[in-house]
């Protein structure tokens, strides 16, 4: 314990804890376990979410990303599983393409946006102007609310559930105007690739 | 309807589902994806599109935008429950309230960063890319700026980061910073009150004035008056992720608030329950199958009050 010595303003000492330590509940099985249990249908997944030959390699390199965890108790082991090898597909398409494509506008754009260049030049800054215009022109041609939807959800965050009560719709309507919303987007995006 | 466009509308669609967190239909959506290779590539651009048009749009966010989303924040940022039910619950939401101002200012002030939001009951696990992760609690609000820097707005999380002496890891938490070398440490921000917890390597807290130095196995909490510090086991850094939640000199009103975030349950405490500071460690499945039963252990009565449940001191 260091401590002694130091200057801590208005500092004094906890007492220790005395608290009452349950058993630990029966909980679910480790991730470990969890995992080899469902060895197969995440290398199932893998290779159809476009792994190819190199889905044990990637089923590997998920493994050390949720080992790296330590050990966790997850209460739904399986779609847990499954996100993480979801999200490790995502990020390697968005590596794979950003490397493709480091010199596209539209991406220089995102990435300035996520503060990975510190200092934009003018031209780029323009651009990335040119950028938001189109996405807002995008979002705003599918009609006010799946735009104030898309918003919602993915600039604040909030989940499709909340969005439903809030705008007074259904949560396959929210779902549909996300739908749009992400197809105009693509298309937008593909349109823009061409260039 | 063009093949292609079916595609790119159950594209779409997919990536919409499959960014719900409650998302649980693997099973489909593989089926789905092993139709044909083109499905999982167009699922990748329109998952990527948005995700990348969600960027641009984030700083753009204008005072428009903010004054639309601020009634929302009063009550619904982080409960899951029916709306009239929630509005009875002050407490935690004013926190809510208090979360999504800060929020929406931290928003409009640098307007950069990936939020990421649990609710109630809910934990997720941010991956920063450089091998080093964060695993969000319940009820918590998290912004990644990028991978050295991230700002805790509300709740706990358990940060394990990797060691760059020359780009150390810097987080916010309620107006401190936190700065790392190397580090497995939990932070729990909550009212008025900051709880920090290393588990391995080092933080330095608020490195440009008191600059406190935490090693593995000591904890600092802050409250209005300064700083204290303590030690805490290292094995029990973190130990909510195991469902696990201990109490250090908490008011009833903490652990009400924690609890709920925790446990995606109600509590509250009772109004007028004092300053008394309790200590103790419950875990959450014994909360989730008989919130009572935390009674004994907290030293505290509960009971219940139509669906929330109310701590008061014995």
């Amino acid at each position: 314990m260091a401590g002694e010595g130091r200057f801590l303003p208005a500092a004094h000492r906890f007492f220790p804890v005395q608290g009452v330590r349950l058993p630990q509940p029966t909980g679910p099985a480790t991730l470990e376990a969890q995992f080899l249990a469902h060895r197969g249908e995440l290398l199932r997944f893998l290779a159809a979410r476009g792994a190819g030959d190199a889905a044990e390699d990637l089923l590997h390199e998920l493994w050390l990303k949720l080992s790296a965890q330590g050990e966790i108790a997850v209460m739904a082991p399986r779609p847990y599983l499954m996100r993480a090898a979801n999200r490790l597909m995502i990020d390697r398409h968005r590596s794979l393409t950003q490397g493709a494509r480091r010199d596209a506008e539209w991406h220089a754009l995102a990435s300035e946006a996520q503060g990975a260049s510190p200092a934009p030049a003018a031209d780029r800054v323009v651009a990335g102007r040119q950028a938001l215009a189109r996405v807002e022109a995008a979002l705003a041609s599918l009609g006010e609310r799946p735009a104030a939807i898309f918003r919602r959800h993915r600039v604040e965050d909030i989940p499709q559930r909340i969005i439903a009560e809030e705008f007074g719709v259904s949560l396959s309507t929210v779902e549909a105007d996300l739908r749009r919303a992400y197809r105009a987007l693509a298309e937008l995006k593909e349109r823009g690739d061409e260039v | 309807m063009q093949p292609d466009d079916t595609i790119r509308d159950e594209a779409a669609l997919w990536a919409v589902r499959t960014g719900d967190p409650a998302f649980a239909d693997w099973d489909g959506f593989t089926a789905w994806l092993e139709q044909a290779p083109a499905h999982g590539a167009a699922y990748d651009a329109a998952v990527l599109a948005a995700e990348e048009a969600a960027a641009l749009l984030a700083p753009a966010s204008n005072s428009s935008n903010l004054a639309a989303a601020l009634p929302a924040a009063n009550d619904q940022d982080f409960a899951l429950r029916p709306a009239p039910a929630r509005r009875r619950w002050a407490m935690p939401a004013l926190a809510a309230a208090v979360a999504g101002l800060v929020a929406l200012g931290t928003w409009q002030a640098l307007g950069t960063g990936t939020s990421h939001v649990t609710a109630p009951g809910e934990t997720r696990l941010v991956a920063l890319g450089d091998g080093s992760t964060i695993a969000l609690a319940g009820g918590s609000r998290l912004v990644v700026e990028d991978q050295r820097s991230a700002r805790l707005e509300a709740g706990r999380a358990l940060f394990t980061i990797r060691h760059d002496a020359a780009d150390p890891f810097v987080l916010e938490a309620g107006g401190d910073r936190l700065v790392d070398a190397g580090t497995v440490f939990d932070v729990a921000l909550g009212r008025g009150r900051l709880d920090v917890e290393v588990a391995e390597g080092a933080v330095i807290v608020n490195p440009d004035t008191v600059a406190i130095r935490l090693d593995p196995g000591e904890r600092a909490t802050r409250r209005p008056g300064g700083w204290q510090v303590g030690a805490v086991e290292p094995d029990a850094v973190g130990e909510w992720r195991e469902g696990r939640i201990t109490f250090r000199e908490a008011s009833l009103a903490d652990i009400a608030d924690q609890l709920g975030r925790a446990s995606g349950l109600a509590f509250a405490a009772a109004p007028g329950s004092g300053d008394e500071r309790l200590s103790g460690s419950v875990t959450l499945d014994a909360a989730r199958r008989d919130p009572a039963s935390l009674g004994p252990l907290l030293g505290v009565t509960i009971r219940r009050e139509g669906d929330r449940w109310v701590l008061a001191s014995p």
